[in-house]
């Protein structure tokens, strides 16, 4: 025979077929759980069209006189957050690294671990009776929520580096400080402003939400809007924040890729 | 031997950078009233606040059941809706298999647009529309999970091995069967990975949903904190933080054998 094409297996269920089964009996025990009924899933695209006809025309006097300032203030409190995360995290993603402090590492990771699972808005929810209401306590939140995910980020970034400068300072009598100042920070800091970068983008869309419960920008203003059902104004917020976040996402990309070419 | 000579810094590149920085710092830490000072007096609310947060209401514990497996549910609903809307909205955005230039930059835009939003901002916008509950909930997490697997999947959709593609389109096939059968089994162990990592970001988002009316157990931590019952909301996070880490750990060890 020229030609032998192989057999397939046969009768044998494959873990991808019980994954799917298992995976749509979730999807539809969660359907029903919920109560979402065929009926109500009908309903559903003639409510979103209903509510988004009310989005025209757009307020957009409203748009600069008060959702301007909310999203500046957005901006102003990522940037703070993420200030504050860097600089705490700097010193954590150095003691982090296997590498240079093998003891202290695994200790440091866990912490980074359990800092990462907290969303940042259940910080806020902390920080706004410490603090008062307004933007001071969403920076603190966003600042403290940061420092998981640089940390961690931060000491795979030291784990990686070449050895060889730090091993040659040390063999010219250079103490630990010195290594870490003239061979790791060197190799490690592009990288570190290139992540600090990316966690600022996501902050933007993080401090966004954080006025849903009073620890300032745009998202009380849009919280407040959809309440008295203002959708006009609803959509200039949508509008102005979809334009400001993609403006600052290409700025900000453009910036760490240049980075991390050198 | 002679010391290399040190290259050149540009000073102006520098200059600019650190003034700007320097710049933007003062102008936010005034915007928002950042203060040292601020923060070390309200130590003392801090502390109060602290004493009033420990011990954590057990007791809350049992009643925070069903609304857990609300969030779950919400979580489970919209990574499946958007694990599904996602494959089209990758594979017309992957720049080798799209339809035309025109579908590829309108898709592509489009996603990006959707990833501009906060997942929160979505569950607003569906509470309005739909009412309280967590019908609005799962809407919002089915399109933030577009947005993540698309944006995620596309790129490794671009990276795959073009020949078996091609050699479908070669055998005749048509262009749905060139993606079934050439494209998509190659980006399929990414596929299911991304998913997973989804459906780990739906479930903390799912926690926080509630706050804004979208059902789960962010509901109940709603009415706990405008209370300011502190000891109810400690238990809540506490639990969510429980079920989140045990969740992720499952899910990143299905993803580690998968890669």
């Amino acid at each position: 025979m020229s030609t032998s094409i192989k057999p397939q297996p046969q009768g044998r269920v494959g873990w991808a077929t019980w994954a799917t089964f298992i995976i749509a009996a979730l999807f539809v025990w969660s359907l029903w759980a919920i109560e979402f009924s065929p009926a109500r899933m009908i309903q559903v695209p003639g409510q979103l069209a209903e509510q988004l006809s009310f989005f025209y025309p757009v307020d957009m006097a409203y748009g600069w006189d008060a959702v301007l300032p909310a999203i500046v203030e957005s901006i102003q409190i990522a940037w703070m957050g993420t200030l504050i995360a860097a600089v705490l995290s700097l010193p954590l993603a150095l003691l982090g690294a296997r590498t240079l402090f093998p003891r202290v590492a695994r200790f440091v990771k866990l912490i980074s671990a359990t800092a990462r699972a907290f969303p940042e808005i259940l910080l806020a929810i902390y920080f706004v009776p410490i603090v008062g209401l307004g933007p001071f306590a969403g920076a603190l939140a966003i600042g403290i929520s940061s420092v998981g995910m640089l940390t961690k980020l931060g000491s795979e970034v030291v784990e990686s580096i070449d050895f060889g400068p730090v091993e040659a300072v040390e063999a010219s009598g250079g103490s630990r400080w010195l290594a870490l100042r003239y061979a790791v920070m060197p190799q490690v800091l592009p990288e570190l402003a290139a992540h600090w970068l990316f966690r600022f983008e996501l902050n933007i869309r993080a401090s966004a939400v954080l006025g849903v419960v009073g620890a300032g920008g745009v998202g009380g203003v849009l919280l407040n809007t959809l309440r008295y059902g203002h959708l006009d104004k609803a959509a200039a917020v949508l509008i102005l924040t979809i334009i400001v976040v993609l403006i600052i996402d290409m700025i900000s990309g453009e910036i760490r890729h240049r980075i991390i070419r050198g | 031997m002679a010391i290399p000579a040190k290259p050149p810094r540009n000073w102006w590149l520098w200059g600019g950078a650190g003034g700007f920085l320097l710049a933007m710092t003062v102008w936010s830490a005034h915007g928002i009233g950042f203060s040292l000072n601020e923060l070390f007096c309200n130590m003392g609310m801090g502390s109060r606040l602290l004493n009033e947060s420990f011990p954590p209401d057990f007791a809350f514990l049992p009643r925070l059941f069903g609304p857990f497996m609300e969030t779950l549910y919400i979580a489970i609903i919209g990574t499946v809706v958007g694990g599904i809307l996602a494959i089209p909205i990758a594979v017309l955005a992957a720049r080798n298999l799209s339809l035309g230039k025109l579908v590829w930059f309108a898709d592509r835009n489009f996603m990006n647009i959707l990833r501009t939003l906060p997942d929160l901002f979505w569950a607003m916008l569906f509470a309005a529309a739909v009412g309280f509950g967590p019908v609005a909930g799962a809407l919002a997490l089915s399109v933030f999970t577009i947005a993540v697997i698309s944006k995620l999947w596309s790129e490794s959709l671009e990276a795959i091995d073009m020949g078996l593609p091609e050699a479908v389109r070669a055998a005749g096939g048509s262009w749905l069967q060139m993606v079934k059968f050439g494209a998509l089994p190659q980006a399929l162990s990414q596929y299911v990975s991304y998913t997973l990592y989804a459906f780990e970001l739906n479930v903390r988002s799912s926690m926080v949903l509630g706050l804004v009316g979208a059902g789960g157990i962010g509901m109940i931590l709603e009415t706990q904190r405008a209370n300011f019952e502190y000891e109810r909301v400690t238990m809540i996070i506490l639990a969510v933080l429980v079920a989140v880490l045990i969740i992720e750990q499952i899910s990143e060890s299905i993803r580690k054998r998968l890669a």
